[in-house]
């Protein structure tokens, strides 16, 4: 593992988010303008059984929204590179699979702080306020970092799926859509449908972020079993996303 | 103007794999393309042999799927061969890749460039894959954007730039590590004649350098203009090998084109 080479590979992906539009809105802009349109929408609506503001029941669900978008731009941009011949040119170098694939990882997870920050910023001028210590602030940063490790091999398996870039973006539905619906908290659902969800990493982080915005006692072990299971799903879809792609996605 | 006044002369330093005074070796090399989607085989390379000298500019030319890219690709190890030995720097492509990766500059047949970042950006980046220093990067980067005139556009983004100077770029990056042995596919493909002519005069002044340089084509000027030795290939078969004088010479021909229609019996450009 070479630190320059890791560096320089993170350095183009960092620029990426500005330079190719996908990525740029996908990553921040509609995370951004998710947060301002519900906090705008649903500030002042509030539920009857809880007392909260419809915004504030959303917020750990846009949090994990952002999370799980993630996959469109990893999809776009392994099969853009692709088409582009850059993934073949840069397998001519002596640069391994691991720094390839260790700098693509730490980019995105970095990514997902980023996201977390910058919503956590906005809900915050918005009027939310957690009643989580920072000390659960900080675990929501964990969670969604791990998680952001499943986006990205959803990514992978959908780049590996996809013929280009443009195919990519559509595909990579098939993974967003159900989980958006079933798991992302954002919608309530009978218990029998949430059921599905327990098969979705993102039902572990939602459902964290919510109990962790609750202000529930760090020594719940709620939060450990959630942070077990998105640990192990998002362990488990990653490696299988990156081998995939290695064996059968790099044409 | 000293050419070459840019470009470092360690390449001779580097230690290759082992004896072999050869830079690069292919023995009855065979790739074959089988698979659901392929109702025929293709033989794509099929039984190939031919061995190339140090610090020499060694062609491969002929048509459209002759085979060129695939032995190329045999020997920067994209692909594996089906059969046959090939080695690059006396290291075998099957068992030394990553010796291998650490001599060698690919230019790809497709301009492979990052679109949204400029030349200069692109061109950093595989200076860092190869462990360039960034004083060293800099002042080669600098050596070959003038060299080539790209100096002006290198802070435009590549999507900006025309295929001519997408293909100008696609050689530098080859070039930035500074590689003992060059691998250029069809490096002129798309450029201009006037842009064309710089790059061979780019290309022929690396031989200063003392590279081996293997350099497919299927335009006959380019193969007469810049390369030592000729190899000739048509459908995957060796048919012709030689200093492009000799060749002309020995078939009584005037041109390397009469030379592959006199042995064919058909043209480079036609023959697909
Ligand atoms: N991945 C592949 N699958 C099947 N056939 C291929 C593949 N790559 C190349 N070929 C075939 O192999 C032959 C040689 O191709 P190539 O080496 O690209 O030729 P050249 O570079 O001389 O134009 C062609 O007939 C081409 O269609
Ligand atoms: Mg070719």
């Amino acid at each position: 593992m070479k630190r320059q080479r890791i560096l320089a590979l993170m350095k183009i992906q960092y620029k990426s988010l500005i330079g190719v539009p996908t990525t740029l809105f996908i990553m921040l802009l509609l995370p951004i303008a998710l947060t301002i349109i519900f906090g705008l929408a649903f500030g002042s609506v509030i539920m009857e059984d809880t007392g909260q503001s419809v915004f504030e029941f959303l917020v750990p669900g846009l949090f994990a929204l952002s999370g799980l978008f993630m996959i469109i731009p990893v999809a776009s941009s392994f099969s853009e590179d692709r088409e582009k011949g850059l993934l073949k040119r840069i397998n001519t170098t002596p640069t391994t699979a691991g720094e390839f694939m260790g700098s693509h990882l730490l980019s995105n997870m970095s990514m997902a702080i980023l996201q977390v920050a910058i919503i956590g910023i906005l809900v915050f001028i918005m009027g939310y306020r957690s009643e989580g210590a920072i000390a659960g602030i900080f675990l929501a940063f964990v969670f969604m970092v791990i998680y952001s490790l499943s986006s990205i091999g959803l990514g992978l398996i959908t780049a590996t799926i996809a013929k280009n870039a443009k195919a990519a973006a559509g595909i990579a539905w098939i993974f967003i859509l159900p989980q958006q619906m079933l798991a992302s908290g954002l919608y309530p659902l009978p218990d029998s449908t949430r059921a599905i969800s327990m098969f979705m990493p993102l039902h572990y982080a939602s459902d964290a972020l919510t109990l962790l915005f609750d202000g529930i006692a760090l020594s719940d072990f709620r939060i450990w079993v959630d942070l077990i299971v998105l640990i192990f799903f998002s362990l488990v879809i990653v490696s299988a996303g990156i081998l995939l792609f290695k064996k059968y996605g790099k044409v | 103007m000293s050419k070459s006044e840019n470009i470092d002369n360690t390449s001779n330093e580097l230690i290759f794999g082992s004896a072999n005074p050869n830079a690069i070796e292919v023995k009855d090399l065979r790739k074959t393309y089988t698979g659901k989607k392929i109702i025929k085989e293709v033989k794509a390379v099929d039984g190939i042999s031919f061995s190339i000298n140090k610090g020499e500019i060694f062609g491969l030319l002929g048509p459209n799927g002759a085979g060129k890219t695939t032995i190329i690709n045999i020997l920067c190890g994209l692909i594996n061969q089906t059969e046959g030995d090939a080695f690059v720097g006396g290291y075998d492509v099957k068992k030394d890749l990553s010796k291998i990766k650490e001599l060698i500059g690919v230019c790809p047949q497709q301009a492979a460039i990052y679109q949204y970042l400029n030349a200069k950006e692109n061109i950093e980046l595989f200076g860092n894959l190869y462990l360039v220093k960034k004083e060293e990067i800099n002042k080669r980067m600098k050596g070959f954007l003038d060299l080539l005139g790209l100096s002006e556009a290198s802070n435009r983004k590549a999507k900006k730039y025309s295929g001519g100077m997408l293909r100008q770029l696609n050689l530098i990056i080859a070039l930035i590590s500074d590689p003992p042995i060059l691998f250029l596919d069809e490096p002129t493909v798309g450029m201009d004649p006037r842009v064309r002519r710089t790059t061979w005069k780019f290309i022929n002044s690396l031989k200063e350098t003392n590279k081996t340089i293997v350099l497919t084509t299927h335009y006959i000027e380019e193969a007469e203009a810049l390369c030592d030795r000729v190899a000739i290939i048509d459908y995957g078969k060796l048919v012709a090998i030689g200093p492009p004088k000799e060749l002309i010479e020995k078939h009584d021909c005037k041109n390397l084109e009469e030379v592959f229609l006199k042995i064919t019996g058909r043209r480079i450009l036609e023959g697909i």
